[in-house]
């Protein structure tokens, strides 16, 4: 061990995302994207171990211009997808002897690797996912956040816990890695999501086998880089490419003993049940880590100050074209101010900045593919049937953009106000006050994040007792959690209730183990 | 100390005494003293004042006098101690006629408060005000106080009311007799009309990312302005805001002002902030600027501390970005006699420049009328600035010293003011502000200070 492993870790502090008001942070981004589209796509293989497999079975388009390649990548066959579990299977076995500190410190590094280069890590976002600029660095930061963050709570959680001990006995409480761990991951946050599932199993002992979403094939290769870079064994951390079959194989796989998820709620409860399954020769129950998502209310009291809330409604709606788990899809605004609130918002709409994502100011960039686009477009056409559209906005021809939506009036049991659309739509709905507010939020079945526009501090904290929500914004926008300040995830159908980037997160990825010992030898406490 | 830069502290104590002396007594001002106490009350103890804050800031939004009481003591509430007129309003609370009686009780307090600095709803209504003042001595700047913008609606409708006070302010003064000391110095012509505005307000596109954007969308409505004070003769004043909009701003007003149609007019003027890090480079580009164009009206740079001050340090540290406002207070405070030297000696040097010194500092203002001296300016190539409800003493002292101060004006509704009032406020009950020092009996030595 080197003397500076033997130093603490200084005090985490979130990776400050670039200040992007200042002419010269700006600068620095494109030349990151000036240096990316100078290259070659990315050649996103499958990366099993010491071997690399190309291939370009996935392409990676930019959802702004489906012509241009971002990456290319195999599709990973069932066979493959056991070949890296049996890997990591070896590889668990090496890394889970490793102390935590020199884990930790590994994790350190990936995130230095990341923060030297983190202008060309957000390009890559921009290209591969559409994530305008500071969204994309933002991604960035919550990567290195994540690994930092867990690299931390790791070595807390080396140290045990204190236990109750009584003369003549000695009691230990510590936790073992489990074993594998499969991470399925999603294409919104292509590498803060991944790499924070991955660094928390790696933090803990266990090996992974990652594989991206098919959308963002080119981001999931450079963060096993940076992982791999920094010094994870090889045989810890594999990479497999592929789309849900690639997925399956890994959910069913007996070896796999955590499965960390985040995505839609379909594929969630599909894991949950496999994994339900206790094959002949599987020797442990498997764990789910996951995350699903949300149909997010904004609650609008009388009393809110709507200078604050629309800014915040309209950003938490609309930025990254709402494709985010924290998204704003539902106002439930009180009736005296529903008229003003809808209008300001329209006119806030049609000053929405639609756009490419790698353009400075754009809020809505392309939705991620053209599936996306259709959904979003289906929903929109629901809400003019069922209700009425307040406010659109045109959108370029080129590109997978989906237009942003604001209706209103619509039935109690039309769809969309129940079922995630993942993209730019929002509804707003009268209340007649903060509990006919609240009655409509607890009538959902899932809850992710929820907000509230309130100034009453009795009102503030009643609403906060009846929320079911994980996380609850009070007077701000209800996206952009911070690792550590806002641990992330939902309730109820929204997820295992597991928390991102907060102090129990690691507690998934470890099996707990007391040991107690006799001290007592004839008569005598040695 | 004692740098060829600095001046006398000799000269800056006389001239603040001399101020000073000139100061009207707080009993010539019963309700100004009343206004003081609960004032003080506020900054003594921190619960209390933001129970306080948060009520004001949320009076336009409540239904009735009811919900107002309710949102009243629900603030209170928070606060540990109740000082004894506290602890009578939540005893009131408890019914619903002793809560309609706080409720009325407090909306008038906050209107009452709102009064001090806010002229009247509507120019109009500000005209006495305005009449009055000239009629003392005093110009004015007057801002329109509006709630935020964030549609195009409200830009237009923003725009629409900058346009009709500029030919209210043009016709109101119109009428007023001369007053040779506000009308001229050295340089030429000062316009009576004097309108500040705000970019903010002239777009919803102001993004700290893409400055290209506002500025775009802002310049269409400034240029409009522009054109109506040109018509009219009457001063355009830009106010500078939160710093990330300082680049669109900057930009938006110093390409507009070197566009050809406005080389003969109007006269117009910017804000340089000293509690910024990077105000000093600012400065440069502004003197170069005046000092380079053919404009026919000097530009009027207003030399302000910055009223943005806990907005920037907050925004900072939950980014973890290094601030960019001096987090000592002393450093704003020498920064800003440095750039008052720097503006004074341009003038001095020839640059047509027209420095504003906008501050309610006695040691601030003192030292820029020293400095004045020193380079052998005459006193009416300084112009001071004051805020209404803040500087109205330091107004007639200046205004009895035969200096040319102007106090910037707002005018507008309740709801519209109230983040112009909370900042206010807030500015007034800091530990770190100047009037709160003056309020609680500093010697005047020490006032004067050097900082
Ligand atoms: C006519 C007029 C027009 C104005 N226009 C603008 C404008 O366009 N834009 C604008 O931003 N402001 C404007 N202001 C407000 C101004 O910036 C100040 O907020 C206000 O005048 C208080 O400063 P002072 O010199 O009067 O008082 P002082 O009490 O001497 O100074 C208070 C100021 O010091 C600074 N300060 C406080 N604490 C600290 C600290 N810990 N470290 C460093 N600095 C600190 C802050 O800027 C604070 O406002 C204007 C003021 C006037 C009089």
């Amino acid at each position: 061990m080197t003397a500076s492993a033997l130093r603490d870790l200084p005090t985490f502090r979130n990776e400050p995302v670039l200040e992007l008001r200042r002419a010269s942070e700006r600068e620095r981004l494109l030349q990151g994207l000036a240096w990316l589209d100078g290259r070659p796509p990315v050649d996103a293989a499958t990366w099993i171990g010491d071997d690399k497999q190309s291939g370009d079975a996935n392409v990676s388009t930019d959802p702004g211009d489906p012509e241009r390649v971002v990456a290319h990548a195999p599709v990973a066959t069932a066979q493959d997808v056991a070949h890296a579990v049996e890997v990591a299977e070896q590889g668990a076995r090496a890394w889970r002897r490793v102390p935590a500190r020199e884990r930790a410190e590994v994790l350190v590094r990936a995130a230095a690797w990341m923060r030297e280069r983190r202008e060309k890590l957000a390009a890559l976002c921009v290209r591969e996912t559409a994530k305008p600029w500071a969204e994309a660095d933002a991604d960035i930061c919550e990567a290195i956040d994540f690994l930092e963050f867990y690299a931390r709570g790791a070595i807390a959680l080396d140290r045990g816990h204190h236990l109750f001990q009584v003369p003549g006995e000695r009691n230990d409480l510590r936790y073992l890695p489990r074993g594998v761990t499969g991470v399925i991951a999603p294409w919104n946050f292509p590498i803060a999501i991944p790499i924070g599932m991955t660094a928390a199993a790696l933090a803990t002992g266990n090996a992974v086998v990652l594989k991206p979403a098919e959308q963002a094939p080119g981001c999931g290769f450079v963060l096993v880089e940076a992982l791999r870079a920094a010094g994870v064994p090889a045989a810890a951390l594999n990479l497999v490419q592929g789309a849900g079959e690639a997925g399956r194989a890994l959910v069913q796989d007996p070896r796999v003993s955590t499965i960390a998820f985040t995505g839609s709620l379909a594929v969630g409860l599909e894991i949950i049940r496999e994994a339900g399954q206790v094959p002949e020769g599987q020797l442990h129950l498997k764990r789910t880590v996951i995350e699903m998502g949300g149909k997010n209310c904004v609650i609008v009291d009388a009393d809110a100050d709507l200078d604050d809330a629309v800014p915040a409604i309209v950003s938490s709606a609309f930025d990254y074209a709402g494709q985010k788990c924290s998204a704003a899809s539902r106002v439930l605004v009180h009736e005296a101010i529903a008229d003003a609130l809808t209008e300001r918002l329209a006119g806030a709409m049609e000053v929405l900045q639609v756009g490419q994502a790698d353009t400075f100011g754009t809020e809505v960039p392309p939705v991620v593919e053209r599936e996306a686009q259709e959904r979003v477009a289906r929903y929109a056409e629901q809400c003019a049937r069922q209700g009425r559209v307040v406010a659109t906005h045109d959108v370029p021809g080129a590109g997978w953009f989906a237009a942003p939506t604001v209706a209103t009036e619509l039935p109690a049991d039309a769809p969309v106000l129940r079922e995630e659309v993942f993209g730019p739509l929002l509804t707003v709905e009268p209340v007649r006050d903060v509990d006919d507010a609240c009655d409509r939020v607890d009538a959902l079945p899932v809850a992710l994040t929820g907000g509230l526009f309130c100034r009453n501090p009795h009102t503030v904290e009643h609403v906060v007792r009846r929320s079911p929500v994980g996380n609850l914004y009070v007077n701000r926008s209800i996206t952009g959690a911070m690792v550590g300040r806002q641990p992330f995830g939902g309730n109820r159908l929204s997820g295992t209730g597991t928390k991102a980037g907060g102090p129990d997160y690691l507690l998934h990825f470890v099996e707990p183990q007391v040991v107690t010992e006799n001290t007592v030898r004839h008569g005598l406490v040695i | 100390m004692g740098g060829a830069a600095r001046t006398d502290d000799q000269a800056v104590l006389d001239v603040g005494r001399a101020i000073h002396a000139a100061f009207p007594s707080a009993g010539r001002r019963p309700l100004r003293a009343l206004d003081d106490k609960a004032m003080d009350l506020a900054s003594q103890d921190e619960e209390l004042k933001a129970a306080l804050f948060r009520f004001v800031d949320v009076v336009p939004a409540c239904r009735n006098l009811d919900d107002l009481a309710r949102h009243l003591t629900g603030f209170l509430g928070e606060v540990d101690e109740h000082p004894p007129p506290i602890a009578v309003a939540m005893r009131m609370s408890g019914t619903k006629a002793g809560r309609t009686a706080l409720g009325a009780a407090a909306a008038a307090g906050v209107r009452h408060m709102a009064h001090r600095f806010i002229v009247g709803e509507t120019v109009d209504d500000a005209t006495g005000v305005m009449r009055d003042l000239w009629e003392r001595g005093v110009a004015t700047s007057v801002d329109l106080l509006g709630e935020a913008t964030i549609t195009q609606a409200e830009a237009d409708r923003y725009a629409r009311r900058c346009a009709e006070a500029l030919d209210q302010l043009t016709a109101v003064y119109a009428k007023l007799p001369p007053r040779p000391q506000l009308e001229q110095d050295a340089l030429g012509p000062l316009p009576r009309a004097n309108l500040s505005v705000k970019v903010s307000a002239l777009t919803p596109l102001l993004r700290p990312d893409a400055p290209e954007l506002g500025k775009r969308d802002a310049a269409v409505r400034l240029r409009d302005l522009l054109r109506r004070a040109k018509d009219r003769g009457a001063h355009l004043h830009i106010d500078m805001e939160s710093y990330d909009s300082i680049e669109a701003i900057a930009d938006l007003v110093l390409e507009l002002l070197a566009e050809p149609e406005f080389a003969d007019g109007p006269s117009a003027g910017v804000v340089l902030q000293a509690y910024l890090r990077d105000s000093p480079a600012l400065a440069d580009r502004l003197v170069a600027f005046a000092g380079s164009t053919t404009r026919a009206h000097p530009l009027v740079v207003r030399l302000v501390k910055g009223a943005y001050w806990d907005h920037e340090v907050v925004e900072a540290l939950q980014h973890g970005w290094s601030v960019p406002v001096f987090e000592v207070k002393a450093d704003s405070d020498r920064n800003f006699e440095a750039l008052t030297r720097r503006l004074l000696e341009a003038r001095a040097g020839g640059t047509p420049i027209r420095p504003a010194i906008a501050s309610h500092n006695l040691r601030s203002v003192a030292h820029a009328v020293a400095v004045t001296r020193e380079l052998g300016l005459r006193d009416d190539d300084l112009e001071l600035q004051v805020l209404r409800g803040l500087g109205d003493d330091l107004q007639d002292a200046l205004a009895a010293n035969g200096l040319r101060v102007r106090t910037y004006c707002p005018v507008g509704d309740l709801v519209a003011g109230m983040a112009y009032l909370v900042r206010r406020l807030l500015e007034n009950t800091s530990n770190e502000s100047f009037l709160a020092d003056q309020a609680s009996g500093t010697p005047i030595e020490q006032l004067l200070a050097a900082p």
